[in-house]
């Protein structure tokens, strides 16, 4: 990935370990990739990807232990965040990035008020007075189109949809220049679901918010992201623009989602699913992590692990096939 | 089956990483092994008086020293052992299956019959522990036997309310919805797919709980209600040695110190079990 | 064809602290055997409650269920019919007791039924249950919580496929799954369908899932249905203002064609006392007045196409 006029965030070799009674579980490994400010990456990979502890790292937030960043670096504005001490990195989180968790429905503390909880950030990092950042959190609230006349409510007052939209406030309550959308809308109904997309898509354009957005929906990639990075057993195994990755498909398992959905347009009369499950962390495959899936498996692909390919600008891929 | 010792030996290895209750499972042992071996051990038989050497101070000869009647209190605590853990299993056992059934029941069923099996155990709640075996052993009159009932019914509704309340988490899993919807039967899902799946939570009460049967046996003792003398049973031994608790301090202190030792071992090993027999937490 | 089920008014309504909830609401339907059904809706229509009580798991507040000729509805042995009909479920993890391993669950409604001989008899007929759902029979001493969401939902698959069934519900039963287990596991089932002529009833939230496996699809909305047609007819001619909308958000993994979205506004709501009238009218928006006060009926509009819908002729311009 060249140095195309200082993105916002850069990360590079980023290697993250659990180190568990099993073994190692090599939760992420060597994945790099940047963004610009104000562009959005969705990060898709299914159950145990590493896109979760990706953000994670990201955010300097690696429960440790288990877990630990072996090796990388996290450049924000061309700062290491790795590098933080822990006062600066709390300052970091909520300031500079903020994360939307998955499930709105544990991601609120349920004894104190919808208002409360967007001032308390507002009050910890923009340094608000009290009547300040209540202010601001019936802003916030507004913003999210919740009435503000709610501030004083508890979130059991509130339906799925609307808690996520008070999770997203307070997640946009500081003005943050990167936020991490972990699954978002995956606990929502596809009408809310659609509601709430194209609400982070007007604010993150309004604000200039760059993001990353992980999701385990091809769909939901294509309503809100410029760039898609597909992950599979803790690697990026390819990148790229929107239109490249969806329209020139390079990469046999992005080849495999994509045959695994069901088309609304076309009948088809089987899926073309991917064969067997997604290997173990603690004992991924010798060589390419996916040769054992592959349908384009080469001899090669059980010795030698690919290495990132650039095809065409900003086209990545991690495949022998195209080395 | 050769899975199903898979299953025990996670929950072993799980356990052995707890240091504490490693130890209390060890020194129960020990424990365990001074009763069954009571007879080699024990230099004197329990009942031995000897006016010439009574209230000795410990000493080589008599470890724990010697009562007022003369007896070797080394010998009467670790006979004791016998009858403390006897009473403390298996009255423990009675109570614990009682309670689970009505427990299991109550909740599984709920409507009326919980609201009846619930009143009931909740009656036997609002009375202490203690005065209730009082009550119960005072009816029956002195006696292990009578002691082991007492102490058994005031356990019932312990094990009563945690097996409804697991047993209301667990109902409501798909799993249960899945057996009606195969066929199975009422009986069949409390037996097969309820009671193994709330068993983690009532081992753990169960050992906790030994330790307060031996508690309670031993109070039950202490006050005259439980077992008669000469029987060694530490209860028995603090309240007869009461009375020189100021200058025969040591008879007092090591029946006193055995039963906390049985009963920390108990609780230690009973903490480790919780953790070690959740399934949620990952091997 | 010959109709394997036929539902008629179906209602369940609960009690609750605060009303009378109305899950399902008088829904009618039937399904052609070898056919499958599939129900779309979001969370709270009503449409998991319409599974359970058409194989009886819960019992109905009003209404008809015909099973291959006979009424269902109020029969007090179960037996037979749990031999007939079965379901499976959505969540893999919760819907396999952890304390029994594989051949363990997939043996028992052999075992209630006593549909076997003698214990080898038994062993086999699990091992060729396994083969069926692509189980390898070295996992049949494995306990579920060390199998994946795949190989889980294929024990569930098997467990229902053991007594044999002509009807099976199928309850969300790749939601919780990856996308290429989710292909694998809708490959399977298609694949039982043709070989044993299973007649499905297919409950999803995913209209691509639901479009890709059924026959004929029914949109509920709050306990009744709002649509019902032939699967490539709903999404060549959605008539209903909810199954449109509901069309038009679903992001789908292409960037060719972006669809004019039609976001609804609000949010589902309380199925408790519902109010007379509509009860979409609240989102809709082309409600008129009408919608207000009378429940639109479910009106065969083009041949085999039914909704319900005040305004479905103007709307659609029919």
């Amino acid at each position: 990935m060249n140095d195309k006029n200082n993105p916002l965030l850069s990360v590079r070799n980023l290697t993250i370990h659990y180190i568990t009674d099993d073994g190692l579980v090599k939760a992420v490994n060597d994945i790099s990739f940047d963004l610009e400010k104000g562009k959005t990456l969705g990060l898709v990979g299914e159950t145990g990807a590493g896109k979760t502890t990706a953000a994670f790292g990201i955010m300097n937030l690696v429960p440790d232990p288990p877990g630990k960043i072996i090796s990388g670096e996290i450049l924000i504005n061309g700062k290491d965040i790795l590098k933080l001490k822990k006062n600066e990195s709390k300052k970091y989180r909520g300031k500079v990035a903020s994360m939307i968790l998955q499930d709105p429905m544990t991601a609120l503390n349920p004894i104190i008020t919808v208002g409360e909880q967007i001032a308390e950030v507002c009050r910890l990092h923009d340094k608000l007075s009290k009547a300040d950042a209540y202010i601001k959190a019936a802003q916030m609230l507004e913003l999210v189109g919740i009435p503000s006349d709610r501030i004083d409510e508890y979130p059991h007052q509130f339906s799925g949809g609307m808690k996520q939209r008070v999770v997203i406030a307070i997640a946009l309550a500081c003005n943050p220049q990167l936020l991490i959308a972990d699954e978002p809308t995956t606990a929502l109904d596809v009408t809310i679901q659609a509601q709430v997309l194209s609400l982070i898509g007007d604010l993150i354009k309004k604000y200039e918010t760059s993001m990353i957005l992980i999701t385990h929906d091809l769909g939901v990639v294509t309503e809100i992201c410029d760039k898609v990075a597909i992950m599979y057993a803790g690697q990026i195994v390819e990148t790229g623009d929107l239109e490249a990755v969806y329209e020139h498909t390079k990469h046999p398992y992005t080849k495999g989602l994509f045959g695994s959905l069901p088309s609304l347009s076309a009948k088809a009369h089987r899926l073309n699913p991917i064969y067997g499950s997604m290997p173990d962390p603690t004992n991924l495959p010798n060589g390419c992590a996916f040769h054992p899936r592959c349908p384009n498996k080469m001899p090669a692909c059980e010795n030698r692990a690919p290495t990132n390919t650039e095809l065409e600008s900003g086209h990545f891929v991690r495949c022998l096939l195209y080395e | 089956m050769a899975k199903k010792k898979g299953q025990v030996r996670q929950i072993w290895r799980r356990l052995k990483k707890n240091r504490l209750s490693m130890f209390g499972l060890i020194t129960l042992i020990i424990i365990v092994l001074a009763a069954i071996f009571a007879d080699f051990i024990a230099p004197y038989p329990y009942d031995l008086q000897n006016y010439s050497v009574a209230k000795q101070f410990p000493s080589l000869e008599h470890p724990f020293g010697t009562d007022n009647y003369g007896r070797d209190i080394f010998s009467r605590v670790i006979y004791g052992t016998r009858v403390s853990l006897q009473i403390g299993f298996i009255s423990l056992t009675a109570g614990a299956l009682i309670g689970t059934i009505f427990g299991t029941v109550s909740g599984y069923f709920g409507g009326r019959t919980d609201t009846v099996i619930m009143r009931f155990t909740d009656i036997l709640m609002s009375i202490p522990k203690v005065v209730l075996a009082i009550a119960i052993a005072s009816t029956l009159g002195p006696g292990l036997v009578n002691a082991m009932i007492a102490v058994a019914i005031s356990s019932i509704p312990n094990f009563a309310r945690v097996a409804r309340a697991s047993t209301l988490t667990v109902r409501d899993q798909e799993y249960i919805e899945a057996a009606r919807a195969i066929g199975a039967g009422n009986f069949r899902i409390i037996f097969r797919h309820i009671l193994p799946n709330i068993l983690a939570p009532i081992i753990v009460q169960a050992t906790l709980g030994v330790g307060i049967s031996i508690i309670l046996a031993a109070s039950l003792s202490f006050l005259g209600l439980g077992v008669e003398p000469p029987t060694p049973e530490w209860g028995a031994m603090l309240s007869a040695a009461r009375t020189f608790i100021r200058d025969e301090w040591y008879m007092v202190l090591f029946p006193g110190l055995a039963i906390m030792l049985t009963v920390l071992a108990l609780n230690l090993l009973g903490d480790g079990l919780r953790d070690a027999l959740d399934p949620k937490l990952k091997t | 064809m010959y109709k394997l089920l036929e539902v008629k008014d179906l209602k369940k309504y609960y009690e609750t602290k605060n009303g009378l909830l109305h899950a399902v609401d008088g829904v009618s339907f039937s399904i052609e055997e070898g056919k499958t059904l599939g129900v779309v809706g979001e969370s709270g229509c009503g449409k998991s409650t319409l599974g359970r009580l058409v194989i009886r798991l819960i019992d109905a507040t009003d209404g008809k269920i015909i099973f291959d000729g006979k009424d269902i509805t109020n029969v007090k042995s179960k037996g037979s019919l749990r031999k007939e009909m079965q379901i499976i479920f959505q969540d893999p993890f919760s819907s396999l007791n952890p304390r029994m391993s594989v051949s363990q669950i997939i043996e028992e409604p052999l075992k209630i039924h006593k549909l076997y001989y003698n214990k080898a008899e038994l062993r086999s007929k699990v091992r060729e249950l396994m083969d069926t759902v692509g189980l390898a029979c070295r996992l049949e001493d494995f306990y579920p919580h060390e199998l994946d969401g795949g190989r889980r939902q294929r024990i569930g698959i098997a467990r229902a496929l053991a007594l044999n069934p002509r009807f099976i519900v199928c309850d969300e039963p790749v939601s919780a799954l990856d996308v290429s287990i989710q292909a694998q596991i809708l490959n399977l089932m298609m694949d039982l369908q043709e070989e044993r002529c299973f007649t499905y009833m297919f409950i999803s939230h995913d209209l691509s899932v639901v479009k890709h496996i059924s026959d004929e699809i029914m949109v509920m909305y709050l306990g009744l249905v709002v649509e019902k047609c032939k699967a490539d007819e709903l999404f060549e001619h959605t008539l209903h203002p909810y199954s449109k909308a509901l069309l038009s958000v679903i992001p789908e993994a292409a960037i060719k064609k972006k669809k004019q979205k039609k976001l609804i506004q609000g949010e589902i709501t309380s199925p408790i006392n519902p109010k007379p009238g509509c009860r979409f009218a609240a989102r809709c928006s082309y409600a008129g007045d009408i919608c207000d006060k009378a429940a639109p009926e479910l009106k065969e509009v083009t041949p085999d196409h039914y909704v319900s819908c005040h305004f479905v002729n103007e709307i659609n311009s029919l």
